[in-house]
């Protein structure tokens, strides 16, 4: 039975995904406690999962018994399993966020929203648990096609952005694979267990560099690298206010940890190409992408931009961590991905309601919330703390290990790229705080009506998460440090 | 220099591919038409999804339908069939990305009358 969790896993929000628009026709109302449902469900499953995996080891799936490499295969591993636990939680959050923001923000395509939020969460489970480079493909692209749905549901300024984010999207899609046909021609297989048995006689093939390029490239657009951000603002600002904590949450760090099982579990660690290794290329461009994403949230006026762009930087962050070529900088570097997934959809809650509650869109109008917002003042204290990387929060600890993990590399450019991203982060928060806090005599308070309990809900348990991480740091990291490693770091 | 052209010709599949899928690059950085731009985006698949298939082909081979089932199986005999395999699935989800993509275009063309990338970006502001 633990066996098949994995799979089930997915079948859930597929199979819901694909039976909602039949059950839902007559009865709209039906599709919220549905789709709950559902994710409570994954939220049950994806620990039991989680546990079976401490207790019994890695599972590998065959589907229908192919044996791989033949066949395709799932690899439930620590690290898929334990990014499935945040996933299904963070799911189950945002639906919980969406109740009382979706019917003002999409109208009466409720249904929709639902039906591709759960193609979504299929997609992005897939891409966790994919142990073969085509099927990672075909769920990069299920997710895609859902978040382009997702990000253009509710018609207006968001069209456009949605058919930019496409344009981008496919262009990555479209390199990711002919990475993968490269890879193909090169070695006979698409498992990636097999593979990385294969690659290391096939190092000097030029069709082996050209295929990891046009993958990373195409990988670094869906994960909103610098150089290829651009889609990420426009379409996370535009997209309804129920929608963007979950696509700010998961889309980006997933297609992150598609790229983590490539270079670790297929390439190998240490690998080495035309005398370039490899993770000090990635590295250096996170660097970039850590400090440059932090000066253009300084530089944004739109709260929700600010964030988007908050998150590009963390990506850098987080590749920072994990290409450092040793355990500490991995192991902070995961745990780092995680607090960020939280922090995101915490942020995006936040802007959230300062749109659908409060009518603020801009940061010098944030003034206008008054200090009659208990919960979103102190949610966003809590949240700035964990973005900023001060104890007692997880991003304090996460940023920890991976500035550990760099001396232990003697890669100092990376630890100041850190520090120098960690004073940016604090400067745009002190934006913020100050447009909050400033004392004007022309300031109406926008009038208030209570917040409803799905947002304060969301909102804190979000928030509570980030302390809690924080505070059980070290367990957690002890924990990814036996469970989660690549076997050949 | 020479060389590396001489190469390129002994490889005409992988001369098509090239040309096709910096067609379609070139169509969608400098059409301002959204349905054009779809057209590039479209050619860059198709084009991914040509190398795909090309690399399949063997001199001398025939489809992959076993012909005896007592002899050893020969692959040299076989064109591969994985790759087309492969393509099928990357079709299904070219279509289904064209699909969503000509829905958001009619949806823009709804809410801004024009299909031109630089009125709709003037009407946004």
């Amino acid at each position: 039975m633990n066996d098949h969790l994995p799979a089930l896993l997915f079948l859930l929000p597929l199979f819901a995904a694909i039976a909602m628009p039949v059950a839902c026709l007559k009865h709209r109302e039906w599709s919220r406690p549905i789709s709950l449902a559902v994710l409570s469900a994954m939220v049950v499953v994806s620990v039991l999962n989680l546990n079976s995996v401490i207790q019994y080891g890695e599972v590998r799936y065959a589907f229908s018994g192919w044996a791989p490499p033949l066949g395709i295969e799932w690899v439930a591993d620590g690290l898929a399993s334990v990014v499935l636990v945040a996933l299904s939680l963070l799911g189950l959050l945002s639906l919980i966020f969406a109740g009382p923001t979706s019917p003002k923000d999409l109208g009466g395509r409720v249904v929709h929203f639902y039906v591709l939020i759960l193609l979504l969460i299929a997609a992005l489970t897939g891409i966790a648990f994919a142990g073969d480079l085509f099927n990672l493909f075909v769920f990069l692209e299920v997710g895609a096609i859902a978040s382009y749905g997702l990000v253009g549901v509710a018609g207006g300024q968001a069209l456009f952005a949605a058919f930019r984010y496409l344009l981008f999207g496919t262009l990555g899609a479209s390199l990711y694979l002919l990475g993968v046909s490269y890879f193909y021609a090169a070695s006979g297989t698409l498992n990636m267990a097999d593979m990385a048995e294969q690659l290391p006689h096939l190092l000097t093939s030029k069709a082996v560099v050209g295929g990891l390029l046009f993958m990373f490239i195409g990988l670094g657009i869906k994960m909103a690298l610098v150089p290829f951000h651009v889609w990420l603002p426009d379409a996370y600002t535009h997209a309804p206010v129920s929608i963007s904590p979950i696509l700010a949450a998961l889309v980006t760090k997933v297609a992150l940890l598609g790229w983590i099982r490539i270079i670790y579990w297929v390439l190998g660690a240490k690998v080495i190409l035309y005398d370039i290794p490899v993770l000090l290329l990635v590295g250096v461009l996170g660097t970039l992408a850590a400090v440059i994403g932090a000066v253009l949230a300084l530089m944004a006026r739109n709260i929700k931009t600010m964030f988007a762009y908050g998150g590009i930087s963390h990506i850098g962050i987080i590749l920072i961590g994990v290409t450092q070529g040793n355990k500490t900088g991995f192991a902070g570097g995961v745990f780092y991905l995680l607090n960020d997934a939280v922090m995101q959809a915490a942020l995006f809650f936040l802007a959230g309601v300062a749109v659908f509650q409060y009518g603020i869109h801009t940061v010098e109008d944030a003034g206008r919330i008054g200090k009659q917002a208990p919960w979103f003042t102190g949610s966003l204290i809590v949240v700035a703390l964990g973005m900023i990387g001060l104890p007692p929060t997880g991003g304090f600890f996460g940023k920890w290990y991976i500035i550990l993990g760099a001396l232990e590399a003697q890669n100092y450019v990376a630890v100041a790229a850190v520090l120098l991203s960690t004073l940016l982060t604090l400067a745009y928060f002190v934006k913020l705080f100050e447009a909050m806090f400033r004392q004007g005599p022309s300031r109406p308070d926008v009038p208030q009506s209570a917040l409803p309990l799905a947002c304060k809900l969301s909102l804190g348990v979000t928030s509570v998460s980030i302390v809690l991480l924080g505070i059980f740091s070290d367990p957690i990291v002890q924990w990814l440090l036996n469970q989660a490693l690549p076997p050949t770091l | 220099m020479a060389d590396a052209v001489f190469v390129l010709f002994q490889r005409p599949n992988f001369l098509a591919f090239v040309v096709i899928f910096l067609w379609g690059f070139y169509i969608m950085l400098t059409r301002y038409n959204l349905v054009k731009k779809l057209v590039g985006m479209y050619l860059v698949q198709t084009s991914v999804i040509f190398f795909l298939v090309s690399i399949s082909a063997k001199k001398g081979a025939t489809v992959p339908v076993l012909m005896t089932t007592t002899d050893p199986v020969r692959a040299a005999d076989y064109v591969n069939p994985l790759p087309h395999v492969l393509t099928l699935t990357a079709i299904v989800v070219g279509v289904a990305t064209l699909g969503v993509a000509l829905a958001l275009c009619a949806a823009i063309y709804r809410e801004y009358g024009t299909l031109d990338e630089e009125e709709v970006l003037r009407k946004l502001q």
